[in-house]
Order: structure tokens, then sequence, then C-alpha cells
């Protein structure tokens, strides 16, 4: 029997339009991407009227020192997830398997 | 949808932590009293942290010129409830603010309330809501989930709002400018963010039926249903 793939079709679909408008928004005018945290800091500043730069942490914190280290660190994050994930499912998939061989 | 460290003025940083310690509080001694009861839960727990974990880190462009990240919290929330995802989106968020400068410790407090908090408060109402009424589960799910994610940066812009009133117009007007920049960039994500974690709940459905049923996440009824239109009972019996 074939199974029914009717909200895989919708999230292939959704993903797709996804992907779609941010080639159109990206080939209209020039946009820079950036975080919509750091969007949300500037517009602080602009409220307030005190520039950016003078917003200083209120706890010292550590900042990544690059770019490149920081994508590390949420390619990190992401791993970890990505790791329990595949054992979980991975798990469950042979009790399954077990059982419905029994 | 972090605020980032410094930019909400010390009074408020303490408001926020003071409304966000009790849910993380109450969050851990459920957490605990769940894990002694039966540890069957564990691996439900892993999944639904998991993709915290995951959905959290991917910054996604959208369709006003900027980047956003979804926050995962929907599917938590409807296996676990509000408290339980309360804790594992502040592990999220202070392994983000300590080792990626996204949000700070000051900040943390309004984060969680943002994220960690609001966000699935939200999403749990839907789901009573929803609950026992005959919409689709997976229905039920994507719409927790969307609401999850979008109520979490529309909480963010309020926060911003409150602590930066417009000298013109005050609070509101505030709160428009930065529902545009946050809110808005939102609405695509958490459209594509609900897909993927009713996806992600569907098999979980069909590997693991028992653990849904058992947390009373739905009814036997509806699980049966689910299964039935998605044609994964009969497959699985050709199969065995």
């Amino acid at each position: 029997m074939i199974q029914n793939r009717k909200l895989e079709l919708i999230t292939v679909v959704a993903v797709l339009g996804f992907v779609i408008v941010f080639l159109a928004v990206n080939a209209t005018g020039s946009h820079g991407f950036n975080g919509s945290d750091e969007v949300g800091s500037q517009k602080v500043a602009e409220l307030t009227g005190h520039p950016v730069d003078s917003f200083t942490p209120l706890i010292p914190q550590w900042i990544p020192p690059s770019a490149e280290i920081e994508s590390t660190l949420f390619a990190i994050q992401t791993a970890i997830g990505g790791v329990i994930l595949g054992f979980v499912f991975g798990y469950w998939f042979g009790q399954k398997k077990q059982t419905s061989s029994r | 949808m972090h605020i980032m460290e410094g930019f909400l003025p010390w009074q408020w940083c303490i408001v926020w932590w003071l409304v966000a310690v009790p849910f993380i509080v109450l969050g851990i001694i459920e957490l605990r009293s769940m894990m002694r009861k039966d540890r069957e839960y564990l691996p439900l727990l892993g999944v639904c942290g998991a993709f915290i974990f995951i959905l959290s880190a991917l910054k996604l462009p959208s369709v006003t010129g900027s980047s956003s990240h979804p926050t995962g919290t929907g599917l938590s929330t409807i296996c676990f409830g509000v408290f339980i995802t309360s804790v594992i989106g502040a592990i999220v968020l202070l392994f983000q603010a300590l080792l990626l400068a996204h949000g700070g410790i000051s900040t943390l407090g309004a984060n969680m309330v943002s994220m960690a908090i609001g966000g699935p408060l939200a999403g749990y109402a839907i789901y009573r809501l929803l609950k026992n009424t005959s919409v689709n589960i997976y229905i039920t799910v994507f719409t927790v989930t969307a609401v999850a994610d979008l109520i979490t940066y529309v909480i963010t812009s309020f926060q911003l709002a409150l602590a930066y009133p417009a000298q013109i117009g005050g609070v509101m007007t505030s709160f428009a400018a930065f529902f545009a920049i946050f809110a808005v960039t939102q609405i695509p994500l958490a459209i594509v963010e609900g897909c993927v974690l009713a996806l992600v709940f569907k098999y979980i459905v069909q590997i693991k039926p028992e653990i849904i049923e058992k947390l009373n996440v739905f009814s036997h009824e509806q699980i049966a249903k689910a299964r039935m239109t998605e044609g994964s009972v009969a497959s699985s019996e050709v199969r065995s």
C-alpha cells in the first residue's frame, strides 16, 4: 500500500516557497540579510538617539573573535541536536522492528 | 529574537529575570519528578530538546531582507507543557549567551520570557483549544508551533517597546517599529517551522504512538485516526 505523503508534500512546497521568496527578495534591491537582533539594536539606537557602540554590556561577555569561530559554535549546536535526534529515532526504530518481528 | 547584551536597561533586566525564574524552577521540579517516575520519556524529551537546539541555531533569510531563526519550542510544548519547555529553552539561550554573544546574561531573563516561556504559553493555549476538537492532530501541531514561534517575536518587540517608548506616540509607536523588524520577518519562518515540526510529529506517531498516548498528548482515538489516514498501520502490517 502506498503511504499517504500529503504532509511531506506540503512541507516540501513550503520550503521551496521559502527559497523562492528568498531568491526573489535577494534579486531585487540590496539587502544585507543581517540578523534581526542586529536590526533591532539599530532601531534601539535610533529611538534613543545614542549610537549602537554606546551600548556597553552590563555584564562582561565573551564574544567569538571571528565569524568563522562563531559559525563553528553554531555548527556544534546543531550537531548536538542532530546526534540526539538520530540516536533516538534509531533507538525507536529498532524497538519497533524487534516487537513486530516477534 | 535575542535582545543583545547591554541593550536593555538594568531595571528591565531585573523585571524579566523575576518573571522568568518561577517558570524555570517549576520546570526543573516537574522534570525531576517525571524522570523519577518513568525513564521512558527521556528519548522523547531528547527529540524535543534537539529540535530547539537545531532550529534556534539556523539563521534563515526572510522577506524583509534580514535574517532570523525559528524557535522550535512547539513540539516540546505539546508533549511536555510550558514549564519543561522553559527549562530546555533556557539551556539553549544560556549556551548562545555564553558562547556566541547572542543575547547576554543580563538580558537572558527577557529572552527566556519571550522564547522559552511566552511563546510556549501561547502555543499551549492553542493546543488546549484544539486538543479535544475534531481538528486533525497535525494541523494542531502546525498551528501550535507557528504561534509559539511568532508570539516569541511579538513579545521581544513588546519588551523593547516598553524599555524604549518613542518620544512621539510612546510604547505603541515603538512596538509597531520593533514588530515590523522582528515579527514580520518571522511570519514565513513560522510557517515553515510549523510544517517541519508537524512532519516530525507524524513520524513520532508512526514509530512510537504509545508514548504520545501515555503522555496524554492526544487521545487513543485521535492517534488511531491519524495513523489510519496516513496509511502507516496498513503498510506496517504488510511489512511484518
